[in-house]
């Protein structure tokens, strides 16, 4: 394929932040009729690069062609004009307005000044109805599906005509059914001559979808291959991580499966939880499947005291818990690590000490001993091979770190009993791997786990046992040598 | 899995991360607002040099104080990401109970007796938004509207007059010449800072106006921490309310209004965030002394009372405009 084909064409961009090097010399070709995948680690550089071709953030050097032609996009209004739209990872829609008026937000043309509805609709309709949008285009888009959701900003993308569009993750927070609807309107857009450049960090859709795969290590580009030089997915790993990665999954040490450390029988909550129960013992770690909505993080929040349960009994150590606010379930030893580290684990705006000690800074004479915050925090992130100062705000650092200034928290509370929910979602393959290994060796001493994922190499490579969550209830107990990929996603999709 | 172990991390840019840069990025605002403080005050020297008298500067800390007190309580409502509108009613609540106790009781219960006046009204505060879950704006505005109806009532709908020298000594008077009302104010500024940097109590306000959901789920008794802010706030009207009555020689009931807004207007001024989660009680302390700055420096220029209003309006705007654009170039 030529240059000249290229409908976006990177040159040689380069981009430094005070102190560090985000890209060097990165340049890559996207064709119409092509779906280009940028693939790399956290902090790798794929949402650099995205920003600089959206325009949110100009290069420091290098050029941007469209066309053939040098482009320059000062914000993300000139690059919509030359044709580029982008379909952000946290979705961008206004939620109290409907899908119709979101596709033709800032586009809305007037009669006499007054907006054409009629028109929106029609021209909204259309677009979404290409998309197969099969919910109601007039209610808030607050009350629709992450997947409606995404669609209605895809609508938008096709409504002004772009030809280039981004899709950053797109499918971090879809279920199974509603990836392969999206990986089925991709190909349709391909078909259509659009180019796509897409990021994700599952390596079997990426296998499934590119034409061309662009590697980033460390901000520079490591490879563009095509689809057809890819040899597997290891090899993705590979140029990715830079060196050869083991299996996801850390075995089962010898430690035999200890005494019953919490029970739950029948917890409900209308609407949500019908009748959960399960038994965690000390020393494994239970893997809990299910897709998403099936009410896995809300059993968690349930026995962590977060929600108010309507019936069932939680039992801690064999006696009986009352848990009905979160300081409840801390001091029966509890510990809840959240899927939402942003939003529900951290104040962004505190240092990493704080965060870390927030359950229980330590004090002198009644005040806080900021000295001692800061050793405390060294000491229990350092065995972590946490990389970070005691003094930096938590915001700054990366997603695997942040995970573990989330444990480090939960190893100074002294708890018994560990809840991960989706403890490495948007966390690269190296953190991965080491976050496996903490939650292994937690179980090794004696700590029950309970294991929450959507990955299921991870629920099949971690688990001692497997739970299957569906509509709200438990519907199977698997053992490890039952559990495969097969049989979990039987009882999470049934009927 | 050894071999993860040597995976390099991606650090954030150094220079957005050391804390000794951070430190200076902090105090770098308040150093600010000090700087402007000074070179208001030389400005208004070189026109009337009396202004830098000493007995005039001390006047202006004066003036500052009563504003200040009330912009350090309110500071710890704005951290939690709340706001208390009734801390000028209570000022005057405050104000009324204190004059109408002073003429029986001794002076010192009855500035205490203030306080715990103003600390009632916080906790009906506090208690009405953690309880209702209604936000912090409407109950207080509503709280505004009751507490000022409340002073009126227990004046009776005048004045309180007739404050024994006693009481006006006790809060009016000097401490080798600084007045009370001024030492107060240093001693709730430092008082306040510790407080906010080095209790436990200081740290889950932040955190809970940071992300009060977060501060839930680590066990933080949400309500009864924010609750407390309100207290305080309350509390520092209340003895607000002593000092201005000491100082006026009577207790009006209709005190409040203006005080509410140059309160919040001075924490604004520091560096607090009306989003929670983010308060520096120094920087309200200087906000309030740059605006009786102005103010006073204003007044000795004869400048007439309503063009000094436009140019205290302007004055907070034009703060907050510089620390975005240079919050914009360090980013």
């Amino acid at each position: 394929m030529s240059d000249r084909a290229a409908v976006l064409a990177l040159r040689d961009i380069t981009k430094t932040f005070p102190g560090v090097k985000a890209l060097q010399d990165v340049s890559l070709t996207v064709h119409p009729g092509e779906v280009h995948t940028l693939l790399g680690e956290n902090g790798a550089g794929k949402s650099t690069v995205l920003k600089i071709i959206f325009g949110v953030q100009p290069a420091d050097s290098g050029e941007i062609l469209v066309d053939g032609e040098a482009a320059h996009f000062g914000r993300p209004a000139d690059a919509m004009r030359a044709g580029i739209a982008m379909v952000h990872q946290e979705l961008n829609l206004v939620p109290q307005l409907t899908a119709v008026q979101n596709v033709v937000l800032g586009q809305e043309r007037t009669k006499a000044g007054v907006i054409d509805w009629a028109e929106a609709r029609r021209r909204a309709r259309t677009a979404l109805s290409r998309l197969g949008f099969d919910a109601r285009s007039d209610v808030p888009v607050s009350t629709l599906s992450v997947a409606h959701q995404q669609m209605i900003e895809l609508a938008r993308a096709l409504s002004v005509d772009a030809r280039i569009i981004i899709m950053d993750e797109p499918t971090a927070s879809l279920t199974t059914q509603e990836c392969d609807r999206l990986f089925a309107i991709i190909d349709s857009l391909r078909a259509a001559g659009k180019a796509i450049i897409y990021v994700s960090h599952r390596l079997r859709e990426v296998m499934d979808l590119s034409d061309r795969v662009t590697v980033l290590r460390d901000g520079k580009r490591v490879d563009s291959l095509t689809r057809t030089q890819v040899s597997g997915e290891e090899h993705l790993v590979r140029l990715m991580v830079g060196r050869e990665l083991a299996a996801i999954g850390v075995p089962r040490g010898d430690a035999p499966v200890g005494e019953e450390a919490l029970r739950v029988e029948g917890l409900c909550r209308p609407g949500v939880l019908h009748d959960c129960s399960m038994v965690l013992r000390r020393g494994e770690i239970v893997g809990m499947a299910g897709m998403v909505g099936a009410g896995r993080t809300e059993l968690a929040r349930a026995i962590f005291g977060a929600d108010r349960p309507s019936a069932g009994t939680i039992y801690v150590r064999g006696k009986r818990a009352s848990i009905r606010r979160p300081s409840d379930a801390i001091k029966a030893g509890i510990a809840l690590l959240t899927e939402d580290r942003k939003n529900q684990s951290l104040v962004l705006g505190m240092t990493t000490a704080s965060n870390t000690t927030l359950m229980r800074p330590p004090t002198r004479f009644g005040f806080l001993d900021r000295r001692r915050q800061s050793s405390m925090t060294e000491k229990v992130l350092r065995p972590l091979n946490t990389k970070m100062r005691a003094e930096m705000p938590v915001g700054k650092l990366s997603g695997g770190t942040q995970q573990k200034v989330v444990l480090g928290r939960w190893l100074l509370s002294d708890s018994d009993v560990f809840i991960f929910d989706e403890p490495t979602r948007g966390i690269d393959v190296g953190a991965k791997g080491e976050i496996h290994t903490l939650m292994r060796h937690l179980a090794d001493e004696g700590k029950a786990i309970l294991m929450i994922s959507s990955d299921l190499p991870e629920v099949l490579g971690m688990s001692d046992r497997v739970l299957v969550m569906r509509r709200g209830r438990i519907v199977a107990e698997l053992a490890r040598s039952e559990a495969t990929e097969e049989t979990v996603v039987r009882h999470a999709a049934a009927e | 899995m050894s071999t993860t172990e040597t995976l390099p991390e991606t650090l954030p840019p150094p220079s957005a991360v050391t804390p000794a840069r951070d430190f200076i990025s902090r105090i770098a605002r308040q150093a600010g607002l000090l700087g402007v403080i000074v070179v208001l005050g030389l400005g208004f020297g070189i026109a009337r040099p009396l202004f830098l008298d000493g007995g005039n500067m001390l006047n202006v800390l004066l003036q500052a104080s009563v504003v200040g007190i009330l912009a350090l309580g309110q500071t710890y409502v704005l951290l939690t990401g709340g706001i208390d509108l009734s801390i000028g009613s209570v000022v005057a609540v405050a104000a009324v109970c204190s004059g109408l106790m002073s003429h029986t009781l001794p002076a010192g219960i009855a500035v205490l007796g203030a306080i715990a006046v103003g600390a009632l009204c916080g906790l009906a505060n506090g208690v009405l938004i953690t309880i209702t879950r209604i936000t912090p704006f409407i109950i207080t505005l509503g709280t505004m509207g009751i507490f000022a109806g409340l002073a009126l009532i227990i004046a009776g709908g005048q004045a309180v007059y007739g404050i024994p020298t006693g009481f006006a000594d006790l809060l009016a008077g000097g401490v080798v010449g600084i007045p009370i009302p001024v030492l107060l104010f240093i001693l709730l500024t430092v008082g306040s800072a510790l407080v906010l940097k080095f209790t436990t109590f200081g740290e889950y306000l932040t955190a809970i106006g940071g992300n009060s959901e977060v501060a839930r789920l680590a066990g933080i008794s949400v309500g009864r921490n924010t609750a407390m802010a309100y207290v305080v706030a309350g509390a520092t009207a209340g003895l607000a309310g002593a000092v201005l009555t000491a100082r006026l020689g009577a207790a009006d009931p209709t005190l409040g209004g203006d005080l509410l807004l140059t309160a919040i207007a001075a924490t604004v001024m520091g560096g607090t965030k009306l989003a929670g989660g983010e308060a520096s009680m120094v920087g309200a302390a200087f906000g309030a002394v740059l605006i009786a700055t102005l103010t006073a420096g204003l007044t000795t220029l004869n400048v007439q009372a309503f063009y000094q209003q436009v140019a205290v309006g302007g004055a907070i705007i034009l703060a907050l405009v510089i620390d975005q654009l240079t919050k914009r170039r360090r980013a």
